[in-house]
């Protein structure tokens, strides 16, 4: 058994089950789901398993598996190279449990083209898996710009009435930074000879600030867009509220993790001294988005659309973390990303299953919710309690890290951001209101059936993480500690060499005279 | 010529190194006996696939055997020109399968569409092993009017007529600037063959004025800015089989040549190629948006591919490439585009073929519904024309780029590369019609079975599936 707990198992075996899946004749929908829940409870199962083993205190990559793949002109070998290491551990789990849950959610509102619907499930869980364990810069890259296609199929095929525009829009702009980043990817590995991200990540370090800060921008870009950071995020609303239930799930849990995973390995891991320039930057970035998110989302009045903008504002945290490049502040992060993907994934897990009974999102429409579906309300007010941070839940243990990691870099931020805990709370608790209590003034609204075993089931897992993670962070942070002392170190020797840089007479940026530093 | 010279030019070297374009002449004469011989048309494809077959042993053998000079240094073999053979012999197959059961007045004369697909073919082999301007200008022309008559074959359609004249108007006069640009440069340099022209003459404005000409006529066949104009007229208007053939064989001969003779321009040209690479890009994918008829649409597509690689030959003249890397590069690119655009085209065929009317983005509408397998395979060469990975475009993509950035024309590449993001915006509408759309009630394009066109598709999708996901053993072979 052991031989096949590995992490190539956990990025094929996906596409095997797309594969059977295609297989099928095309009017045994429930032999489709079936075959795609099992797929998924098996990943989720060699995920946990491998998560359980990882060892927290090392920052080297573990269970890593290389074969050569092909050799690009200039004898620079690419590899199939996975290996799992404390950036990427919680990601990964995240997705292998997040796996069956969108599966059982897509019960409720996938009804038509079930096939090709599981397949593309499938296969957009092999690209996300294969972004967060890739060790190879060219493997990451092949995995990071596919896992766009799968998405592209769901939210054109099944989405809402706007799709089309949803869909191409979500597509162009995730590919417009793609590229740019791919200059930079055929860049670093020309100069440096070697696609291996464990020794990309030493040779970026080395390399001048300037060269540095070049790269940056454009890795910073592509990462940028896909979190998505203040003025990069007007494709998150249409493609959020477009996409069907499990879509939005896998866009809020796993997706756009993948944006801010890139920021963590590759601005800041890979250049440290660029990320100390521009981290005042990125953070003004993450507290403009934080407020700007929140007041994007006071102004809905459609329930997905709100749940979606509070993604922007929640994420802007996670870049404020990660940018405040304080041990506490980049754990804070890591552990953010994890509990937007629980409690927004929740949250939309919740939208969609009202909008399954109702058919509208509009908050309007709502209203006394609470007294026709009990368990509904239990799971909702639960779900944006976490979301806003109530201590005893997930939200709160990284909130809190990220403002007291902010605090220790700059104050001001610190104090802006935390004005969006406030507006957080207001639009979340105000919206609850307006759907949950009160009476019920929809005549459509009195007769809804409550949550039934499936819904509840799927739910539960997450309620489940969300305390755990609220009581007993240590028990997820300890994971990546190993890797987070190592990108400190990382970190403290970039500060040692910028300081002793400034004590050296200026001289000619480098990227001005490329002939001396092309080879 | 008395005897002893013959025998100098005509060893056994020599013959191998002409083995693919001798293989593919004795075919020709053989086409040619079976339509005068009574009861023997049944034998056409047979003839017709034996000599692609023969030609393409010929072929691999060079792609895997030493670099030959052969008369006179006119001519060579090596491993490149044998790759090159291999993928006009593909582009030809490809071309040819789509066109069974295509043509309806004109099947009769199907016999001789056979040939000349095969004269085509033999000039195509011959442009790309030539190392001289005359030798060239002979494959050119037996690839050219070949071309010229096939664009027209449709003789009962006004559209097809009219394509072929234009093609042959504006060839004739892309052939008369080659031969005076070869003129100039023999004025220049005293000698046509290309290894044999001295680095001091080549510096002279006279031979430059020559090799500038000559380029120029090579853009006309590679379709690049602004010698673009006449590719969506032809390509509309010549019969979809034909077309198919153009737009994956032509190019790629003409590329076959440039590479070689990018040694007559100066290096100071570098710029001026990356803009007209950039510049064509961007009207290449710029045109193709607003198009709905799906020839014209690839059409345009193909012009901003055109690009792409001519952006590797910048980096080529530039001197900060190898010219290994970039012919490698455009040689890589150039595969996966003739499984692409020839699987895409071929589609096209197949469904223009039941009606006869133009495929249009209207009536992709609900294909995935009518024809999975179409519509699936189409969906992939629009991914892999568009450059995304794990398919064959992705990494001809990524090659190209990295002779740009080797040569340290990093601005030119990101402006280039940031014009896929507008190619995409084409690419996914096409998927869009098919996967996302619900077909108009009388949608008639791409009903009925047609075994061959589902085998030829699945056979380009995986071409470039293993392309893209297999690279290596391509990789490893081209040296």
């Amino acid at each position: 058994m052991d031989s096949l707990l590995t992490l190539t198992t956990l990025v094929v075996l996906p596409l095997v089950g797309a594969l059977l899946v295609a297989l099928t004749p095309k009017a045994a929908t429930q032999l489709q789901r079936l075959i795609t829940l099992l797929t998924t409870v098996v990943v989720g199962v060699i995920g946990v398993l491998l998560y359980l083993r990882f060892d927290g205190t090392s920052a080297a990559a573990q269970f890593t598996q290389t074969t050569p793949w092909f050799t690009l002109p200039g004898g620079i070998a690419v590899h199939w190279r996975l290996g799992l290491d404390g950036l990427s551990v919680l990601m990964v789990g995240l997705t292998a449990v997040l796996g069956p849950i969108v599966v059982l959610s897509t019960w409720g509102h996938i009804e038509h083209r079930v096939k090709e619907f599981m397949i593309w499930l499938l296969v957009m869980q092999t690209g996300m898996l294969g972004v967060f364990l890739s060790l190879d810069l060219v493997l990451f890259y092949v995995f990071w710009e596919t896992s766009l296609v799968p998405l592209y199929f769901m939210l054109g095929i099944w989405g809402g009435d706007r799709r089309l525009y949803a869909t191409i829009k979500f597509f162009l702009y995730t590919l417009a930074g793609s590229l740019v980043m791919l200059i930079a990817v055929i860049w670093l590995i020309q100069q440096s000879g070697s696609t291996d991200l464990s020794y990309l990540v030493n040779y970026g370090g080395q390399l001048p600030v300037d060269q540095q800060l070049w790269l940056f921008s454009a890795f910073a870009l592509a990462f940028s867009i896909k979190v998505p950071l203040m003025p990069f995020h007007t494709w998150l609303p249409d493609a959020h509220t477009e996409a069907p239930t499990s879509g939005s799930v896998i866009l809020a849990g796993v997706l756009l993790k993948m944006g801010t995973y890139g920021l963590l390995r590759f601005c800041i891991a890979m250049f440290p001294g660029a990320a100390l320039v521009a981290s005042p930057w990125m953070m003004a970035l993450g507290t403009l988005g934080i407020v700007y998110g929140a007041f994007l989302a006071m102004a809905q009045t459609d329930i997905k659309r709100l749940v979606a903008c509070s993604s922007v504002s929640h994420l802007g945290y996670v870049v404020l973390g990660l940018f405040a490049l304080t041990e506490a502040g980049v754990r804070g992060g890591v552990l953010q990303m994890v509990n937007h993907g629980l409690s927004t994934g929740l949250l939309f897990l919740l939208v969609g299953m009202i909008y399954e009974r109702r058919h509208t999102r509009a908050l309007d429409q709502y209203g006394g919710i609470a007294s026709v579906m009990p368990l509904y309300a239990i799971f909702f007010v639960f779900a944006v309690l976490s979301s806003v941070a109530l201590p005893g839940l997930n939200g709160f243990v990284g909130e809190y890290l990220i403002l007291l990691g902010t605090f220790q870099a700059s104050s001001t931020m610190a104090a802006i951001a935390v004005t969006g805990v406030i507006f957080g709370a207001v639009y979340l608790l105000v919206a609850t209101r307006k759907m949950l209590f009160g009476p019920v003034t929809n005549a459509a609204n009195k007769h809804l059936p409550d949550l039934n075993a499936r819904e509840i089931s799927l739910m539960l897992p997450v309620v489940v993480l969300c305390v755990w993670i609220g009581v007993q962070p240590n028990w997820f942070m300890d994971r990546m500690s190993g890797s987070l002392d190592d990108l400190q170190t990382r970190l403290t020797r970039a500060r040692s060499e910028a300081k002793s840089a400034m004590a050296e007479p200026a001289t000619l940026p480098a990227f001005l005279a490329p002939q001396e530093t092309a080879r | 010529m008395n005897v002893e010279m013959m025998k100098q030019v005509l060893n056994a070297e020599a013959l191998s190194a002409a083995a693919p374009f001798l293989a593919l002449t004795v075919g020709i004469l053989l086409l040619l006996l079976v339509e005068i011989l009574p009861g023997t048309a049944t034998l056409r494809p047979l003839v017709f696939l034996g000599t692609l077959a023969a030609a393409f042993g010929y072929a691999w053998q060079q792609a895997n055997g030493p670099e030959l000079r052969v008369f006179a240094e006119t001519y060579v073999a090596n491993s490149t020109t044998g790759w090159w053979a291999i993928l006009f012999i593909i582009a030809t197959l490809v071309a040819w399968l789509f066109a069974r059961k295509f043509y309806r007045e004109e099947a009769r004369f199907e016999g001789e569409h056979d040939v000349l697909l095969l004269s085509a073919a033999a000039g195509m082999v011959l442009m790309a092993g030539s190392r001289d301007l005359l030798v060239f200008f002979v494959g050119l022309e037996l690839l050219s009017v070949p071309l010229y008559t096939l664009s027209g074959f449709q003789r009962a359609k006004r559209t097809s007529i009219e394509a072929g004249l234009k093609y042959f108007v504006l060839g004739a006069f892309a052939a008369a600037m080659y031969l005076f640009g070869a003129a100039l440069v023999y004025a220049g340099t005293g000698t046509l063959t290309l290894s044999s022209m001295d680095a001091a003459d080549l510096s002279k404005s006279i031979t430059i004025a020559g090799g500038a000409l000559i380029a120029a006529s090579l853009f006309f066949k590679i379709s690049v800015f602004p010698f673009h104009l006449w590719v969506p007229d032809v390509y509309q208007g010549a019969p979809a089989p034909v077309t198919t053939f153009m737009a994956t064989g032509t190019k790629a001969a003409a590329f076959a040549f440039l590479l070689p003779m990018a040694v007559l321009l100066p290096s100071d040209a570098a710029v001026l190629l990356a803009a007209i690479a950039v510049a064509t890009m961007a009207l290449g994918n710029l045109g193709a948006l607003v198009q709905t008829d799906l020839k014209r649409l690839l059409a345009y597509s193909g012009i901003s591919h055109a690009g792409t690689m001519l952006l590797a030959v910048a980096a080529q003249v530039s001197g900060g490439a190898s010219a290994a890397s970039v012919s490698n590069a455009i040689l890589y690119y150039m595969a996966a585009y003739v499984f692409t655009a020839g699987g895409a085209f071929g589609l096209v065929t197949a469904m223009e073929s039941r009606t006869g009317a133009p495929v249009t983005i209207e009536s992709l509408k609900g294909l995935a519904q009518r024809q999975p397998l179409w519509a699936a395979t189409f969906a992939l060469f629009a991914l892999s024309l568009g450059g995304i990975p794990a398919t064959g475009g992705f990494l001809g993509k990524y090659l190209v780029f990295s002779t740009a950035v080797q040569a340290d024309m990093i601005g030119w590449a990101i402006a280039g590369v940031l014009m896929s993001v507008v190619a995409l915006g084409y690419y996914l509408r096409l998927i869009v019609a098919m996967y996302m759309q619900e077909a108009a009630k009388d949608a008639t394009h791409g009903e009925g079975s047609r075994p061959w066109a589902n085998a030829m598709a699945v056979v380009c999708a995986v071409g470039v599936l293993v392309l893209g996901v297999l690279p290596g053993w391509f990789m490893d072979h081209m040296k």
